[in-house]
This record gives structure tokens, sequence and C-alpha cells, in this order.
């Protein structure tokens, strides 16, 4: 399908290394992309596919080898410069500015001018034009960003990223927080691009989404660049196979057989503002029950509502049958309900990045591991390297920072953590986003692991497949209630989609349609 | 002090407590060169200079070690000045043995008022310590208009703040046992990590259930009772309490904490840190007015000094990191 399009490549990497601070990160990397075509670049997180795309956008510099764009060697100090000759980035952080309008992000690096101000009016309009090519109309250029959901906001990072006329669009895990609405709108946008002789380079942890969209695939590891192929030229597991470097057997640890349990914990008509409109629910004990439905429909008000981070929930929440909703997280986490939550966010929710891997470790149980007032060392030290051991967190030393860690090892840490606590009921919300299928599987085993020693596990998560392959019951939500529960073989991707859909009882859907905020 | 910098296994938080520490050595060292060359003697190294500057050090020691927990949460107390004023004040009105208790529960009151203006009320800290100092500056001026209220310190104030054991100033053993305190409660408290992990990322901690309110809170507290504390060996020191006697504080506070490598955003620095900058502080202005360097000298001198410390720790911090 490549035929016609033997051209030379738009942009060449021949021998390119980079260290950082002696560690490997690139070594010997040869690798070439085309315009009008869509290539995915896969590997673990730490195999070098960041570093790749930002010595390619001009993020970081390469200390050896050679960078050629249209056949003209390179070398860019600044994204600026790689943005002039064509290749923009759209990062996997978020790099928008949350107190700005829409329209005042999108030009921020070169607003309309004139008489030298800029002009609000042609920046709007240009804002207008950017979100309706990327089909987006409903985002108003004068909503400021921190208004918008994850979601919306990451659409409006890839129009900002189009405002720069890329000749290369680098979308790094740029649809790892979309719903699956605005997935669907970005793969109709990328087919557009295609066909308009953009290249694009597409990094990302889902495997369908690759399979769906991409004509040349590359795998990296550790550093290296092992392979490119043209999509179907290897199957999935193949595939697997050479970004882990070995074999993988299970993809999902085998659910025990399905029993009738007591519910451990149990929701009871919650109710906050008008995001939650009337949820009940259990789980009990031992038992992973899935959050499934479109994103934006209430589960992560859910998880916080349980929490006790809201203000303002009515209803009833009972954890072993005592209890009430809680009035804050360290009233959740203490006392008889003992509830933990691994938050969205692990990067400002989850971790102080700074702060070593023990005290992040520690940071929810320092009483725990106190004598009177003072904290006593010789448990601490005992109590992180149980957490290290249990998780098998791969680190050099306890008392580096956490952000020295892989992604895959931050979440870790943050799930150590409150195992330190030794939570009842456990709240996840999407806990395997933008982490390595290796760390994934680690994480389903742990989760299964938990479940059997009577840990009750709410999960929430935007990945059909872990909800199928992990849970024992899904309860799928839409507009803030429970429309549809799913238990043992009856949880399929169609019957999740459809009842996330509420195309299952078209009678209870309500008139509009529900909008991320 | 080349080679301090290029110790292998240096932390990067134990950098900038090098660095000033080495300050004060060349400090100490061109000041000597100066003495030696005008008068032949060395007086910088005696150690009852030394012990002098260290009792002087004393009063802003307590009073940057209450500021450190506060900067350390990322806010900060400007409301210092005169709580210090305010403690002092109205200790020596009551006087006797109830004055250093009625000093301390100012402090204590103060210390609430700023925590829950800052924790609950959600009012940046900037603001909300300003008008604090500036209210507790008008009620100070309403107490002494009326009539003269008694300003003489207690002989236990004057006794912490200015006597002697076996020729070692009291202030300098207060000094040492606020610090031993706070330097436990940083490290080894549950009250201290949480302080670290509140000032690093307020909503992760938060969510990791610690009470992000009461360590704020708690973190004021402590500042107004170290400022209150401060207040009343000033007023020992000089043997009564007046007007304005806590205004010279707050700046050099400040700089010291930052001196000694807490980060003004909050979340990272070490108590050593804030010693060594509180004595590099001090003998910075004792060594420029020995070498009788004009006033404005002095001031120029002392802000460069800040200045070039604070972009040295930038260029290191990015080294490392």
């Amino acid at each position: 399908m490549l035929d016609g399009k033997a051209a030379r490549p738009f942009a060449e990497l021949s021998g390119v290394s980079k260290y950082f601070s002696g560690a490997r990160a690139l070594e010997g990397v040869d690798f070439s992309c085309r315009e009008g075509s869509i290539h995915a670049i896969l590997g673990e997180n730490g195999a070098g596919k960041s570093t790749l795309i930002k010595i390619m956008a001009g993020v970081v510099q390469a200390d050896t080898g050679t960078l050629t764009v249209e056949g003209t060697p390179h070398r860019f100090s600044r994204p600026s410069e790689a943005a002039k000759a064509g290749i923009v980035c759209v990062f996997q952080e978020l790099s928008l500015l949350p107190d700005l309008s829409v329209a005042d992000n999108i030009s921020i690096s070169d607003p309309p001018r004139r008489f030298g101000l800029i002009d609000r009016r042609a920046q709007r309009e240009r804002a207008e034009a950017l979100l309706a090519r990327i089909h987006c109309e409903d985002v108003d250029p004068r909503a400021l960003i921190r208004d918008l959901s994850l979601s919306r906001r990451q659409m409006v990072e890839i129009a900002k990223a189009l405002g720069k006329n890329p000749k290369l669009l680098i979308l790094d895990e740029a649809t790892s927080a979309l719903t699956s609405r605005d997935v669907e709108t970005v793969y109709n946008v990328l087919a557009e691009l295609k066909a308009e002789g953009t290249g694009m380079l597409f990094i990302s942890h889902r495997m369908h989404e690759v399979e769906a969209l991409c004509d040349t695939l590359s795998v990296f590891r550790n550093g290296r660049h092992i392979e490119t192929f043209d999509k179907g030229a290897r199957t999935q597991d193949e595939i697997v196979k050479l970004m882990i470097g070995r074999d993988i057997v299970h993809k999902f640890p085998p659910k025990p057989p399905a029993l009738s349990r007591k519910p451990h914990l149990a929701v009871t008509d919650l109710k906050w503002e008008n995001r939650l409109n009337g949820v009940s629910l259990s789980v009990g004990k031992g038992e992973i029950v899935g959050l499934g439905g479109l994103d934006g429909q209430g589960q992560k008000e859910l998880l916080l509502a349980l929490f006790g981070v809201l203000r303002g929930v009515e209803g009833k929440v009972t954890v072993g049958g005592e209890g009430g909703i809680p009035s804050s997280p360290a009233d959740a986490k203490g006392g008889r309900s003992r509830i933990a939550l691994v938050p969205e966010d692990r990067k400002t929710e989850g971790l102080m990045l700074p702060m070593s891997i023990a005290d992040n470790l520690l940071v929810a149980s320092f009483d725990k591991v106190s004598q009177g007032p003072f904290i006593d060392p010789a448990k601490s030290r005992q109590a992180v390297a149980d957490a290290i051991a249990q998780l098998q967190i791969k680190l050099n030393k306890p008392d580096d920072p956490v952000a020295s860690l892989s992604g895959g090892n931050q979440q870790k840490v943050v799930i150590a953590k409150w195992l330190l606590t030794k939570p009842e009921v456990m709240l996840l919300n999407d806990p395997t986003r933008g982490i390595d299928v290796g760390t994934k599987q680690e994480l389903y085993r742990l989760m299964r692991e938990l479940a059997d020693k009577d840990t009750a596990i709410l999960f929430y998560s935007t990945d059909y497949a872990e909800l199928i392959g992990c849970c024992d019951r899904v309860a799928v939500m839409y507009d803030g209630r429970i429309v549809t529960e799913f238990s043992g073989d009856a949880i399929t991707e169609e019957a999740l989609v459809a009842a996330a859909l509420n195309i299952t009882r078209p009678a209870d859907a309500p008139a509009r349609e529900a909008v991320p905020a | 002090m080349a080679n301090d910098l290029t110790l292998p296994r240096l932390k990067s938080d134990d950098l900038p407590i090098v660095i000033s520490a080495g300050f004060v050595l060349v400090i100490l060292a061109l000041g000597s060169v100066y003495t030696v060359a005008t008068l032949g003697t060395m007086p910088l190294l005696s150690p009852n200079y030394l012990l002098t500057q260290l009792q002087t050090g004393a009063f802003l020691g307590i009073v940057a070690a209450g500021m450190m927990m506060v900067i350390l949460l990322g806010h900060i107390d400007l409301s210092v000045p005169w709580t210090m004023t305010a403690a002092a004040m109205m200790a020596t009105t009551v006087g006797g043995p109830a004055a250093i208790p009625t000093g301390l529960a100012i402090g204590l009151l103060v210390g609430l008022f700023n925590g829950f203006g800052v924790a609950y009320l959600r009012i940046p800290s900037m603001i909300f310590t300003l008008g604090v100092d500036s209210v507790m500056r008008g009620l100070m001026i309403a107490h002494t208009g009326g009539f003269a209220p008694q300003d003489s310190a207690t002989p236990l104030m004057r006794y912490l703040a200015a006597d002697k054991i076996l020729g070692i100033p009291v202030a300098i053993f207060v000094w040492a046992a606020v610090s031993i305190v706070i330097a436990a409660i940083l490290s080894r408290t549950a009250f201290g990590k949480a302080i670290y992990a509140t000032g690093n990322r307020e909503a992760a901690s938060y969510l990791s259930g610690i009470r992000t309110r009461w360590v704020i809170v708690g973190a004021f507290v402590i500042s107004g009772l170290c400022a209150a504390l401060a207040g009343l060996l000033l007023a020992g020191y000089s043997a009564k309490a007046y007007q304005g006697m806590g205004n010279a504080y707050l700046l050099p506070a400040i700089a010291a904490v930052v001196i000694g490598g807490t980060h003004i955003l909050g979340g990272r620095g070490r108590f050593i840190g804030t010693v060594v900058g509180v004595i590099l502080i001090v003998l910075l202005n004792s060594v420029l007015s020995i070498m009788q360097m004009p006033e404005a000298g002095r001031q120029i001198i002392y802000g460069l000094v800040i200045i070039i410390m604070l972009l040295v720790y930038g260029r290191t911090a990015k080294v490392t990191s």
C-alpha cells in the first residue's frame, strides 16, 4: 500500500545516540519516516520513544548522529526551529496554560497581530477554523482551558499543533486521555491529514489503535531501534514479543469462579450536584468491580465522593455495614472504613515528584511507622523494603527522587503507598493510563492478588479490554447513574459499548447527550 | 571550598548548605586578612567575638526557624515583626512570672489566626499575614497611646537574653534548644514529613490522607511562637520593649532561610541550612561594619551576596537534576 511513495523519506535519523547523565536513552538509532503516512512507534516505557521524538521536535539535542529533514541536515536547538522545518509535536504532558482561553492557547507562540498588538478577533477566528478542522466545533474559543475536560484539552492541544502547519505531526500518547467519542474524531482527523500528505508519528500503548490507524510500525527496546515493518507483516503476539523481548503467556490472570458475595462497600442513591444522580452499587470482599461507560459519566466523581473529596454529597455509603460518607481523604483512609484511592493523574495527585521514593511510599502511613511522636527509622525502612519487594519496583536507591522512576514504576509507588495502609476498599481511577505492557500485566496480577486477600476493589478504566479481562462484575455508568451491571461471561465488548451508549434501555435515557464539562 | 563542591554522593539539597558554610569561612578569612593588615591582630577568630556573633544570631535564628516551617509549605509569614513587638510589649506590660507565658500566648494566637486565614479562608499568605502585621501594629499603638504601660523586661527575660553560663551566652542555648526541637520535628515526625509533602504538592498530600489544613495551621503556629520567643529575648537583651523592635528581623530571616537552601516555593530544604544561613548573614553584617564599609556599600554587598548565592544554587540544581 506504500508503493508509489518510495520517494526519499521526509525525516531521517542516522546513528543517533543520547545519554542522560551516563544512562543510555538512545543508542545508534537509524530511523526514517515519510509524508502522507502514519507511522507507529512501539515500545515499553523507557524504550527510548520519548527521547526519539524529543530529538526530532527540538526539545533535546542528540549527543551523536545526524537528523536530516527533506534532505537538509538539521540540529534543532529549540522546538520553534523544528516547527519551522515542519515537525510539530503534541506532547503527552499537556502543554496548555489553564488560565488562558482556548484561542489564546492555540496561537500562543505566534498570535495574529494588528499594529503590534494581538488581534483578538483574528485569533478567535483562527481558533474556530482549527477547531472545525478537528471537528470540535462545540469548543468555545473563549472558554478557559481549566474549564475543559481532559479529553477536550487534548483536542485543543491537537488543534494548536495543526496551527503550525506541520509536515510531520508527532502524537505522543495523544489519545490516552481522550474519551471514546473524541478518539473517533481523532481517527478521522488523522485520516484526513494523511490524505493531505502530512506525515505522522504515532505513539500509543493501545494496540488496537495502532492496528486501526498506522501504515508502518517501528519497535524500540532499551534505546535501540529493533525493527520496522508494514502493518500486517507481523501478528500482535509477535509485536508484543519484539517490544518486551520475551513471550507473554497470559494477558490477564484467571478469574475465580463467580460466587455471591456479601456487600462490603455498599452505596445507595448517591447524589452530588448534577454529576451523580443516584448511584447505587455494592462491592463484596474479594471482588473486583469495574466501572464502565463513556468518559465523564460520573465515574471519577463517584470515586472522589467515596474517598471524601467532594463536598455536599448526599446518599448512603457503608463499609462493612458501618459508617457514612467520609468527610475527607484522611477520614476515608483511617478509622473503620480504610478506603484507598489511586488517583487519575499520578504526577500531580499521586506523587510528590521531587521527594524520595521512600517518603512517597510512607506518606499515607507515617502514623503506622511511628513510635510516640517520632518516626521509627527501623520500622519505616522495613515498610519501604516490603513495599518495594511486593510490587517489584525497579529502583536504584529508595532515597532517590520518585521523579527518577519510569511511569510504570511511579504508578507502582502510588499503589504501594496505599497498600501500606492495609486498605479494605481500593478505588482505582484508570491506573494503567500511559503505562507499558509489562507493568500493566503486573498490575492486573496484583489486583487479583489483593482481591484474593479480601480487598474490595472498584476499578474505573477507559480500556474495555481491561474491564473484560480483570473484573468479576462491571457496572456501566451513564449520566451520573449506573444503567447496567454485567457479570461473568456477560461482560463482552459489545455489551459494554451498547450499555455505555445507553442503547439497551432507551426509555431511561435522558434527552440530552451528556457531554463532559 | 572547591573540594567541597566536587565531593561525591552529595545530595542536591545539601549543596547550598556546603556553599554557604564555605562562604562563612571566606567571610572570616577576608575579614581576618583585613584586620591583620590594619590592626595586626585577628580578633575575628577569637572565641569571644564568635560567641557575641552567635548571641546576636540567636534572635534572628529563632525567627528564621519558625519562618522556615512556613516557607517549606510555600507560604510566608510577614506578620513576624509586629508579632515580636506585640509579644514583647504585652509580656512587659503584664510583668512578673506571667510575662513569658503571656508573650508566647500572643504568638500562639497570631499563628492560629494566620493559619486559619491561609488554610481555611484560602487567602494568600503574603496578603493575609501582611494585613495581620498591620493590625498588630495598630493595636500596639493603641496600647501605648493613652497611657505609658510598663515596658521593662523581667529578670528572667534578661537572664535568657543577656546572661551567660560558663562564659557562653544563655541566648545561644535557647537558640540551640529551639533548633533541636524544629530539626526533630522536620526530620523525625509525621508532622514534619507532612510539611514537606504539602509544600511539594498540596493536592497529592491531601489525596494521601494528610490533613493539609491542620499542617498549615501548625506551621503558622510554630512561626508565631518562634517570633514571640525572639521578641521576648530581644526585649530582655535591650532591657525593654519598644515600638518597631521587630522591624529589622523580617527580611534577614527570609534571606537566611533561602540562603540556607530552602526552596522559596516550598517542599525542599534542610534545617541545618537555615542555621548556616543565619550565621552567614550575621557575620557578613558584622565583618562589613568592622571593615568600616560605609552604609551604602554594606547594603549593596549584602543584597548582591543574596542574589549571587541564589544564582549559584539555581545553576547547581540544574546540573545535578
